[in-house]
């Protein structure tokens, strides 16, 4: 298991996938937030997080994903996760970002709504 | 971040009052105090600023080219030129554009009541997620217990824990441990190497565990800051869990004094479900073990001897009750060349799957041997030879072997090591004559030479091979059966059908050993030649 996150990013149509593989602590959030505001700076209103390479994530992790929800709030964007392990969707429900960004059980879905 | 301008309008109070009506729009409402403060005194980028924790941190802008974060230290070297508030900073550019308006400028007041009602939310805010994350901490401890009932797989269990842990005291590092065979072994780690193993005595580790802030070298190597606890179940260790370098979002630092005993919370939680994988595997394991032994029963029943040959004037008849699911006596009847028929009863040292290993071994090599060896003593130390080679030590077996010719009535006979055959004189009211050993067991020395002998059937004789296991089956008192209780009973039945006389044997010893378990694998052979 590693602790450094690699994080790649599909452009579609209006709306960019980002994939997250490893842990999602202070690096990882921050190197998720970086590529999420370059998203943003290009123009990309609607964001989805695909978790599915993810298996851990802490609370540092937790606050910048919160900061990234802030921001797409601010922008009048949306932002929604999807494919994430059960620990992990638990952990957003109960830290209160299910209530800001959906989650998804699988991309295609997450994006069909995204884009409604 | 785009802001709304530099410049406001003329009578701006209005708006001003509706922004500050809506909670959503006080971001707005401070773009829109900035630029009134830029058109007063015109800069053409001003920010807001709350203190935090060694830094301060935008709070709203207008214009641009203003830093989002900055440091404290930093601060003060900025270019833009800045104005101290209560609670924050204004940082306004260009730097030139002195500050304007003089005591009566009410916009500083608005900026620090911003800044106040900011830093509130703020602390609000942390205040919720450290509330909502010890509801995430205690669900761990609860997950971890309900895994008890959940996760069986000790892979995945052992991920799981390892996973929670880190994630739970925010380590950028961790390994958790198992304790075997008096050593901790590494059974995973994340973010990085750690030690293979350490012994469970090593004093180092005792220490550290113990709560010390040394740690041995390669538990973590390259970690600046570990905690470790054992993993204990009902006091007695069964591993330990270490994480390392505790998160912040300036870095790394030392655990918290609180971590130790979440860690020590969640190492609780960890054992039981641990204990619980370690039975589940252990049960897996013995049910293998029974299914194996189960083919085992299958292949050693079908070694033995579904009938008996036919042969004209003779009844022949055998059974093998083992001690265990198999066992360590073999009998055979088979037809040998000319007609004649072959018996023989083998008794392995020992019981259970070491013994039918070596009746497996003894049922080939003597089926591979009756073919190309004569009948005889050579035969047998042929088989000496076969069976000292393919067993280990201390491992022997007792054999009696005959050959009987139906023609002539004739029988043959090797005995080594094994108890005296009893042949019954039908004539002479059940007169024994016995077929007594004329060497050492199978598999002891390995030039042992054997004797045959001759002895023949008249009519109405029954031959009796038996095991040991007949005869010193114990009576609750520890009394065996003993030859003579045998004798008496074959004479009893020296003229009842030989299936009789095989129930006779079993419903007796039964009755003499009153239930109590079967010690020893049990094993008889008869030979009768029908009456005249």
């Amino acid at each position: 298991m590693t602790e450094s996150l690699n994080v790649t990013v599909d452009r579609r149509d209006g709306l960019a996938v980002i994939y997250t593989e490893g842990y999602i602590n202070n690096q990882g959030g921050e190197e998720i937030a970086r590529v999420a505001y370059k998203l943003i700076d290009e123009g990309f209103k609607v964001l989805l997080l695909n978790l599915g390479g993810t298996k851990i994530v802490n609370s540092i992790g937790i606050s910048i994903l919160i900061e990234i929800i802030e921001k797409m709030i601010e922008i009048s964007g949306r932002l929604g996760f999807c494919c994430l392990t059960p620990t992990i969707e638990k952990t957003f429900h109960i830290m209160g970002l299910a209530q800001y960004a959906p989650i998804f059980g699988d991309e295609a879905t997450a994006i069909s709504q995204l884009k409604a | 971040m785009a802001g709304s301008g530099s410049a406001g309008p003329s009578q701006p109070w209005g708006e001003l009052l509706a922004l500050a009506q809506d909670e959503t729009s006080e971001r707005a409402l401070l773009e829109r105090l900035l630029g009134l403060w830029c058109a007063n005194h015109g800069a053409a980028a001003a920010a807001l600023y709350a203190d935090r924790r060694g830094s301060v941190e935008q709070v709203a802008v207008v214009g641009s080219g203003l830093p989002v974060m900055i440091d404290s230290g930093a601060l003060l070297q900025a270019e833009p030129g800045r104005m101290r508030l209560p609670g924050g900073w204004l940082l306004f550019s260009p730097p030139g554009g002195a500050p304007g308006g003089g005591s009566n400028d009410p916009l500083p007041l608005l900026f620090a009541a911003a800044l106040k009602s900011a830093r509130l939310r703020h602390e609000l805010k942390e205040q919720q997620f450290q509330v909502n994350y010890r509801v995430v901490e205690l669900e761990a401890l609860y997950d971890v217990g309900l895994a008890v009932a959940g996760t069986l797989d000790l892979n995945r269990l052992s991920e799981e824990i390892l996973l929670r842990a880190v994630s739970l005291l925010d380590a950028r590092r961790g390994a958790l441990y198992i304790l075997e065979d008096g050593r901790y072994r590494q059974e995973g780690t994340f973010g990085g190497e750690a030690g293979r193993w350490f012994a469970a005595d090593d004093p180092a580790l005792a220490a550290f565990l113990a709560g010390g802030e040394e740690a041995p070298a390669d538990l973590l190597p390259g970690a600046r800051y570990l905690l470790g606890v054992p993993i204990l179940f009902e006091n007695s260790p069964r591993g330990l869990l270490a994480v390392g370098d505790k998160e912040s979002r300036r870095g790394v630092g030392p655990f918290l004094p609180g971590d130790r005993r979440t860690l020590g919370l969640f190492a609780n939680q960890a054992a039981i479900a641990l204990e619980n994988a370690r039975l589940h595997l252990r049960a897996l394991e013995q049910e293998r073990l029974e299914r194996e032994m189960h083919v085992a029963a299958e292949i050693q029943r079908r070694i033995l001897p579904k009938g008996a040959p036919h042969v004209p004037g003779f009844q022949l008849a055998g059974w093998n009750r083992p001690a265990r699911e198999v066992g360590g006596d073999y009998y055979d009847l088979f037809p040998t060349r000319g007609g004649r028929v072959g018996l023989v009863l083998g008794d392995v040292s020992g019981k259970g799957i070491p013994a039918a290993l070596m009746v497996s071994t003894l049922h080939s090599a003597l089926r591979l041997l009756l073919d190309q060896t004569e009948f005889g003593p050579g035969l047998l130390e042929k088989l000496n030879r076969h069976i000292l080679e393919s067993s280990t030590p201390n491992k022997f077996i007792t054999m009696l072997i005959a050959e009987m010719n139906p023609r002539t009535s004739n029988l043959r006979f090797v005995n080594a090591g094994h108890n005296s055959g009893f042949l019954l004189r039908a004539a002479q009211a059940g007169h024994v004559d016995e077929l007594p050993s004329s060497g050492v067991p199978l598999g002891l020395l390995p030039n042992s030479h054997y004797q045959m002998r001759e002895t023949s059937l008249d009519p109405g004789d029954l031959l009796c091979i038996y095991s040991d296991g007949i005869t010193e089956a114990e009576s609750p008192t520890e009394e065996e059966f003993g030859n003579d209780r045998l004798i008496d009973l074959l004479r009893r039945h020296l003229q009842a059908p030989l299936p009789d006389v095989l129930e006779a044997i079993r419903r007796e010893v039964g009755q003499h050993t009153e239930g109590r378990s079967q010690g020893d694998d049990q094993t008889v052979v008869l030979l009768r030649r029908d009456p005249a």
